[in-house]
């Protein structure tokens, strides 16, 4: 039986044309005699002024995902497949000259640690400005006005004292507000922030989720968040896409997926996550454990790539790989036990 | 003749402690202090960063005490001076009753048997080039416990006690995963039969279907051995989910030191707060309700140049003005708990403007 090909008609409970619409994306990587398969057949959409997570352990092809819509990924030693088409335009397939143009305009990133994305000897004001001058053609000092003004947008205190500072005079929370001010600078349409606050303290990084929701509220980018934290994914996501091992293995809205998830991978992982408050609810007791480790991708995976860890596997997981399929409206997953893990955990 | 009663606490943090644990202590820790001189540059004085500056609690068999802050708060710095890593400036560490601040190289390390760390990447606190076995086994040869068959078995043992094969004891580290990695520092921590682990960061670099596998070892070898962890975190979800009792440090110091659930019941100091509300929190809310973040303004200062008064008041959002002038003690403020705040002790000297 061949179920049809990734649904599609799932996304559509959501509003609105999708802005990014990643369909099959495949991504392999040459590494000596080995082939790793990064990426294997991961779909999903985002809409303006969405949050779409992409949560996953590492290994899972989270970041790789993110870099290849981007085609950051280095061409001779990646191949990629399928599709991905920001507003109908097909970028696989597009010039270099024109993914220039799109990079830092219509769609733009930020990384963890902002420290090595910055140019350490170049003021961030002129960072800042040197994206717009490229982007938007505005003169020298016009674009250097614009990066303080960019800078003021992020909140960033005395920007015309801190756009003449160098990336080393800055904290990392002041840091990460830069590469958000240098990558909104030209109002893309979505923004793609991978690990944005990993590094940082709690009470920084609770400063740069809002100022990214602020922003994508008044701007109405899009916003992909890829993070291992499924606390950040509870506080700013509309939905989510969890990735196992290179598959995206379910989809859902953030308030679905922790509700009521529908794939046992994702059931371990809100168990296995210590929560604030445990200790009040009395439930301090023994963590749920997800057992073994996270398959090597430089075997081919027969089958569900999680079975070897999976409480409910049977003989056909281990045989077939199941396809993401609609289990409920707007709420995907990829497992042929779903029906079981719903009823014993309804 | 006097009866010799233990001196009493000069300090509300050791006092708070000591009224929260039933047995006596295995550790104490009473003022300690560490300063890092910075060297000084072109421009004259370096001046002195304040890594720890007069942190007391006691520990007990079995307890664990959770220490956590933010970067540059301390308390690694702590853990390394508890375990005589660094040498502390003032201040006094005592053993199972017995003072080490002062125990020369020699008789540390015999000294040492009894206090074990565990650190944040077992990667690079694991020799690369020595077996996972050879590894475990070097302790036992150094404090010259164990030879031969009898090593090779205790090794053995260990290894299964933390979840590794034996196998494994010919692998190197870098053939094992993270979380195998991580019960690898664990099984070497344990093989000198410790009462006091110091575990600093010993679950932030792994993934969390790991991280829960090491938070349950670590909690079955507790109940087993009785041993005492000092758990350094910046997650207050792991610290709420592993200790008895906590510590939150900022700048240097302890600004509330508490049982656990009274600590995350009602957090009194007002960082304590902040760093409540800063955590994402992993469960279900009705869709588009966005969660009100608390927001701490501004970073955490830096330690070499610390604000006046009470070093939290640049973001404090309770401040009056006396934290800008001096600085509040810890002062007690209910069974087993300290807090050094003015507004918020009991005995603060601003109370009545709360």
């Amino acid at each position: 039986m061949n179920s049809p090909p990734q649904a599609q008609a799932e996304d559509r409970a959501g509003q609105g044309e999708p802005l990014l619409a990643v369909r099959d994306l495949t991504v392999r990587f040459r590494s000596g005699g080995d082939r790793v398969r990064a990426v294997n057949g991961v779909s999903f959409e985002v809409r303006p002024g969405e949050t779409l997570a992409v949560v996953g352990e590492s290994g899972s092809g989270k970041s790789v995902t993110a870099l290849s819509i981007l085609r950051l990924l280095p061409g001779r030693n990646a191949e990629i497949g399928g599709s991905v088409r920001l507003l109908g335009e097909e970028l696989t397939a597009a010039s270099e000259a024109r993914m220039r143009e799109i990079r830092g305009d219509e769609i733009s990133m930020i990384f963890q640690e902002p420290m090595t994305s910055l140019d350490p000897v170049m003021t961030v004001g002129r960072q800042i400005a040197e994206a717009i001058e490229v982007h938007q053609g505005l003169g020298r000092e016009a674009a250097f006005q614009a990066a303080v003004a960019a800078l003021d947008d992020v909140r960033v205190p005395e920007p015309a004292r801190r756009a003449k500072q160098y990336p080393f005079q800055l904290s990392g929370g002041l840091r990460q507000r830069v590469m958000i001010a240098m990558a909104m600078s030209c109002r893309p349409k979505v923004l793609i922030a991978d690990e944005p606050t990993t590094a940082l303290d709690v009470t920084i990084q609770a400063q740069i989720l809002n100022l990214m929701d602020e922003l994508r509220e008044k701007t109405g980018t899009a916003i992909i968040l890829i993070t291992h934290d499924l606390g950040v994914v509870a506080e700013m996501a509309d939905r989510v896409a969890v990735m196992y091992a290179g598959r995206v293995v379910e989809r859902a809205s953030a308030e679905d997926l922790f509700a009521r998830p529908r794939h046992p991978y994702t059931l371990g992982l809100l168990g296995s996550v210590p929560k604030l408050g445990s200790s009040l609810e009395g439930g301090a007791g023994r963590l749920q454990e997800i057992r073994g480790v996270v398959p090597s991708l430089r075997e081919d995976i027969v089958g569900c790539a999680f079975a070897p860890r999976c409480p409910l596997a049977t003989e056909r997981c281990r045989r077939e790989a199941p396809p993401l399929e609609t289990r409920a409206p707007g709420h995907l997953s990829a497992c042929w036990e779903a029906a079981r893990l719903e009823a014993e955990h309804a | 003749m006097p009866e010799t009663a233990p001196p009493p606490p000069a300090d509300a943090g050791l006092a708070a402690s000591r009224e929260a644990l039933a047995d006596a202590p295995i550790l104490e820790v009473e003022g300690l202090v560490k300063r890092f001189p910075l060297a000084s540059g072109l421009f004259g004085g370096g001046g002195v960063v304040n890594a720890v500056s007069g942190v007391s609690f006691a520990l007990a068999r079995g307890e664990t005490l959770g220490v956590v802050g933010e970067s540059g708060c301390g308390k690694t710095t702590l853990g390394k001076t508890v375990m005589r890593l660094i040498e502390p400036d003032a201040g006094s560490i005592r053993l199972a009753g017995k003072d080490i601040t002062h125990l020369p190289e020699s008789a540390l390390r015999a000294g040492r048997r009894d206090i074990q760390m565990v650190f944040q990447d077992p990667f690079s606190s694991l020799n690369p080039r020595m077996s996972c076995g050879a590894i475990v086994a070097e302790p036992l040869e150094i404090h010259g416990l164990a030879g031969g068959r009898d090593k090779r078995e205790r090794v053995a043992a260990m290894f299964e006690r933390v979840g590794l094969t034996r196998e494994q004891m010919d692998r190197y580290p870098h053939q094992l995963s993270g979380g195998q990695r991580q019960r690898l520092g664990v099984a070497r921590a344990l093989a000198l039969s410790p009462s006091v682990i110091v575990a600093d960061e010993p679950v932030s670099a792994l993934d969390v279907s790991v991280q829960a596998q090491v938070l349950n070892l670590l909690r079955d070898l507790q109940a087993e051995f009785r041993l005492a962890y000092l758990f350094i975190s910046h997650d207050l979800a792991v610290v709420e989910h592993v200790a008895h009792r906590v510590a939150v440090m900022y700048l240097g110091k302890v600004v509330e030191l508490a049982p656990k659930r009274d600590l995350f019941a009602a957090p009194l100091h007002p960082y304590t707060e902040a760093l409540l509300a800063s955590v994402p929190d992993p469960r279900p809310r009705p869709a588009g309700r966005r969660r009100e973040r608390a927001i701490l303004r501004g970073d955490v200062p830096s330690p070499v140049n610390p604000p006046s008064g009470c070093a939290f008041h640049t973001r404090c959002p309770i401040a009056r003005p006396i934290c800008r002038e001096k600085v509040p003690g810890l002062l007690p403020a209910g069974e087993g708990r300290a807090v050094a705040c003015h507004v918020r002790a009991p005995g603060g000297e601003a109370r009545d403007a709360a």
